[in-house]
């Protein structure tokens, strides 16, 4: 035991003290914050987009002018959340948060679901003013004053040389140049470029659709176009699709004579939809958010497992393959047993993986605690949910038995390996059987109990990572019992086989052995 | 207390249809410098991985310090293996106290033990160097002393001196005697017969596999008959007569030796005074341009024992 401890210690402190080895564990952190930055730094430096409206029936200018105030709005609300989370007083902080939180929570949920209506009751509530009127004694002292974000969309000028009363062909064939960027506008004496043509034409009303109507074929210069070169933004164009269609059912409404306020209290009329989880104790069977990220959080761990694995056992590997290319393997076994150098390497490159995690895990905190915001608050909620969960002893449980029984394998391939090019080849087949369950990890969590997923559970390589991924959806019991049995079975029998290659194997020279003189090697007796 | 420390009972290794070892035995006493001589791929690592029990014989059996298996005592030898390798990252006084402390010692005493030999044996100023820093002599060197750092009582070089210069390979000589001092037993494999003449008590010749001599130096040398070389461009005829000549050869002679006359190697008894021959050479007007009466050294008893063989071996 004495010796199993000496060989995993140099192991490990071999892999930590290497440059490589800090380089792939702080990569992801690194590659996730600067991930992250870069998002929210990409959402602020979005320029501001000019449009032209030319509204030629005269009737939607307002519903196009409600749309991007919308927009505007809804991109201030997110804004005036991030700034409460960031500049609340730190005590009492769990009220202030919830309570501002859960207010603007609704009030964005309307603007999804009825946004003309939620608009109004936000401008008519008085609007940001308001807002931070009622925020003030939840914030520092020391807050600074909130900076609204620009506006994102601006109406541009129409230039000189266009006749508004033109047809829209010639609009068009006129405005082509500023579309596809090769002439600029003049806003404010300052050279822009033309985001985006709203053009209604006057007979605009005539190409209205209604139920009952025969179909008509799709007339492109019926209706409103929207001309723009980008095609990924969809914001403008369905803002404003809706605002229009909006103002048309309005109108819809008062030609039937309808009264527009009943129809939008008719609209506000909801029935109460709970969603509960009959497996939650009782009083708490309400699906919340929080279960619902406890389902998917295997995701999470299932794919932790397959990096962390796959970078232990290339140290395995590559440690094994050095050792006997240079022949050190020799003078090892004369001192130590093929049993306690094997044990000593799980040993050691299995704590330079739970080094990996750790320090993984450790950057998350740290950025998650350094940098609050809406999104980290959301990451510490899911962190909390998942650390309070029963998925972390399935992860322990399942990491140890998924390393081991992976990492024997590829033992028992740098066992018979004398160069790293010759196990990668042994290898390949061994990453693709991994690569399958990880594949099949997002189907896997919206369904964990379907026939073929249990099925497949049930083969012990993939045991780990399927158990895993099913863990938060309550396998069968006998999923459970007869898996784990199965896998250790397996490990038993994994690390026995490997170490019966690894003893022939160490001292072997020359080419990898054929699958046959494997198998002979593995029946004589050692 | 035994005085064997290490004994072969027929040990045969077979791969497949090649037999690597046929049928050796031996016994090493207590005390002595043993080598192992022969030929390239006279088996000689075989022989000395089965004594460590890191691959099984075929057949036959192996008692090492009373043990049947060198892994039941692997804490009291040392052993380098052929190919030479460390842990390039390491620094050379950590590896050697790896490798002690692998042998049973506790890092204090292992580190003391690492530091003591780099001191003595001149590579000090290497100690806090990582191995990948060394040269190749330096770097075996280093593995040389990281095999005796726990002063096993059994040490095992294979091919000690290889890639030594000749400095160091003096530096090797003197620990090998420093052990043997000490009262260690020292066996070591190798194919340069200076080495194992200057050092040896006791040798083994291997070729092919087999055992063709183990014994004393002395008694190596008296595997070869006492022999004369003269060179004369007269008759050698009246030289047969003499009692205790066994027989008279030509010699082809060898180029640039410098010598034109005619050679001669006369195979003499033991009894026989090589003095009579240059005597009865005067009396007979046998004009000498050399006579040449030497021990044969172990390179002779070597060509003569498994020369043939060793070409063959070559050429196979």
């Amino acid at each position: 035991m004495n010796m199993v401890r000496l060989i995993a210690l140099r192991e490990y402190l071999e892999n930590v003290r290497t440059k490589g080895f800090w380089i792939g564990i702080l990569i992801f952190p690194v590659i996730f914050t600067a991930m992250y930055f870069l998002q929210s730094a990409l959402a602020r430096s979005t320029p501001t987009r000019y449009y032209l409206l030319i509204d030629q029936s005269g009737q939607y200018e307002q519903a196009v002018a409600t749309a991007i105030e919308r927009e505007h709005q809804s991109r201030l609300l997110q804004e005036f959340v991030n700034y409460l989370l960031e500049n609340r007083k730190e005590q009492n902080l769990e009220l202030t948060a919830a309570n501002a939180s859960t207010q603007i929570d609704e009030l964005i949920d309307e603007v999804d679901a009825d946004a003309v209506a939620a608009l109004d009751e936000w401008l008519d509530a008085g609007g940001l003013d308001v807002a931070l009127t009622m925020a003030s004694p939840y914030l520092r002292e020391d807050a600074p004053a909130f900076e609204p974000p620009p506006s994102q969309f601006i109406a541009a000028p129409l230039p000189a040389d266009i006749d508004p009363a033109a047809s829209p062909e010639q609009i068009v064939q006129h405005l082509r140049p500023f579309l596809s960027g090769e002439r600029e506008l003049l806003v404010d004496n300052q050279r822009v470029s033309l985001f985006a043509l709203i053009l209604i034409p006057a007979d605009v009303d005539a190409a209205i659709a209604r139920p009952g109507m025969p179909p008509r074929l799709n007339d492109l210069s019926s209706g409103v176009q929207y001309w723009a070169r980008n095609l990924t933004d969809s914001r403008l164009p369905d803002a404003i699709a809706d605002s229009i269609n909006s103002t048309i059912r309005t109108r819809e409404y008062r030609n039937q004579g309808v009264d527009t306020r009943i129809v939008r209290n008719v609209q506000h009329t909801r029935i109460p939809f709970n969603r509960l989880d009959p497996t939650a104790a009782e009083g708490e069977e309400a699906v919340s958010m929080a279960d619902t990220f406890r389902q998917f959080a295997p995701i999470g761990f299932a794919y932790l497992m397959f990096l962390s694995l796959m970078q232990s056992v290339q140290y395995l590997l590559s440690n094994t393959v050095e050792e006997k290319s240079n022949r050190i393997i020799e003078v090892l076994l004369a001192s130590v047993t093929s049993g306690e150098l094997m044990m000593g390497k799980l040993v050691g490159i299995g704590l330079s993986g739970l080094t990996t995690i750790a320090v993984w895990l450790l950057s998350f905190f740290l950025f998650v605690s350094l940098y609050q915001s809406t999104q980290t608050e959301l990451i510490s909620e899911i962190i909390n949910i998942i650390l309070g969960s029963e998925l972390i002893p399935w992860f322990v449980f399942y990491y140890f038995a998924g390393y081991a029984l992976y990492s024997g394998m590829f033992l028992a391939i740098g066992s018979l390996c004398n160069t790293l090019k010759e196990a990668q080849s042994l290898m390949m087949p061994m990453i693709l059987i991994q690569v399958i369950p990880i594949a099949m990890m997002a189907f896997v969590v919206m369904d964990p109990n379907n026939t073929l997923v249990r099925a497949m559970s049930w083969f012990p390589l993939f045991t780990p990572y399927l158990m895993m991924n099913r863990a938060a959806a309550d396998p069968p019991l006998i999923d459970v019992v007869g898996t784990t049995i199965l896998l250790l079975l397996s490990i038993v029998l994994v690390l026995w086989l490997s170490g019966k290659i690894f003893r022939h194997g160490v001292l072997r020279t020359g080419q990898p052995p054929r699958f046959s003189e494997m198998l002979r090697l593995l029946r004589r007796d050692v | 207390m035994n005085q064997s420390v290490l004994s072969l009972d027929h040990v045969t290794k077979t791969y497949g249809d090649f037999t690597a070892v046929n049928d050796v035995s031996l016994v090493i006493p207590r005390g002595t410098i043993y080598g192992f001589l022969g030929p390239n791929g006279a088996g000689k690592t075989t022989t000395l991985r089965m004594i460590l029990d890191i691959v099984k014989p075929t057949r036959g059996s192996v008692s090492i310090l009373g043990c049947a298996s060198a892994l039941d005592v692997r804490h009291r030898i040392g052993y380098l293996p052929e190919e030479k390798g460390l842990y390039k990252k390491m620094k050379v006084w950590a590896i050697i106290q790896y490798f002690a402390m692998l042998k049973g010692l506790d890092r204090h005493t292992a580190k003391q033990r690492a530091w003591t030999l780099l001191e003595q044996y001149g590579l000090k100023d290497f100690a806090e160097a990582k191995v990948e820093s060394l040269s190749k002599g330096m770097g075996q060197k280093v593995q040389v002393l990281s095999a005796v750092a726990h002063q096993p009582e059994l040490v095992i070089l294979d091919e000690p001196f290889s890639g030594l210069d000749p400095v160091n390979q003096g530096v090797l000589e003197e620990l090998i005697r420093d052990m043997a001092a000490a009262g260690q037993t020292v066996i070591f494999s190798t194919h340069v017969m200076q080495h194992a003449e200057r050092l040896c008590d006791h040798i083994l010749l291997i070729a092919k596999g087999r055992k063709v001599f183990d014994g004393s130096i002395a008694a190596a040398k008296a595997t070869i008959p006492r022999r004369i070389f003269i060179a004369t461009d007269d008759e050698v005829a009246p030289l047969e007569q003499i009692a205790g000549i066994d027989q008279i050869l030509s010699v082809e002679p060898t180029a640039g030796d410098g010598e034109t006359s005619r050679q001669w190697q006369l195979l003499i008894n033991e009894q026989l005074n090589p003095q009579l021959v240059l005597k009865t050479c005067f009396e007979k007007g046998i004009a000498l341009s050399r006579f040449d009466f030497t021990e044969p050294s172990l390179h002779d008893v070597f060509m003569h024992l498994v020369g043939a063989e060793a070409k063959e071996q070559v050429f196979r």
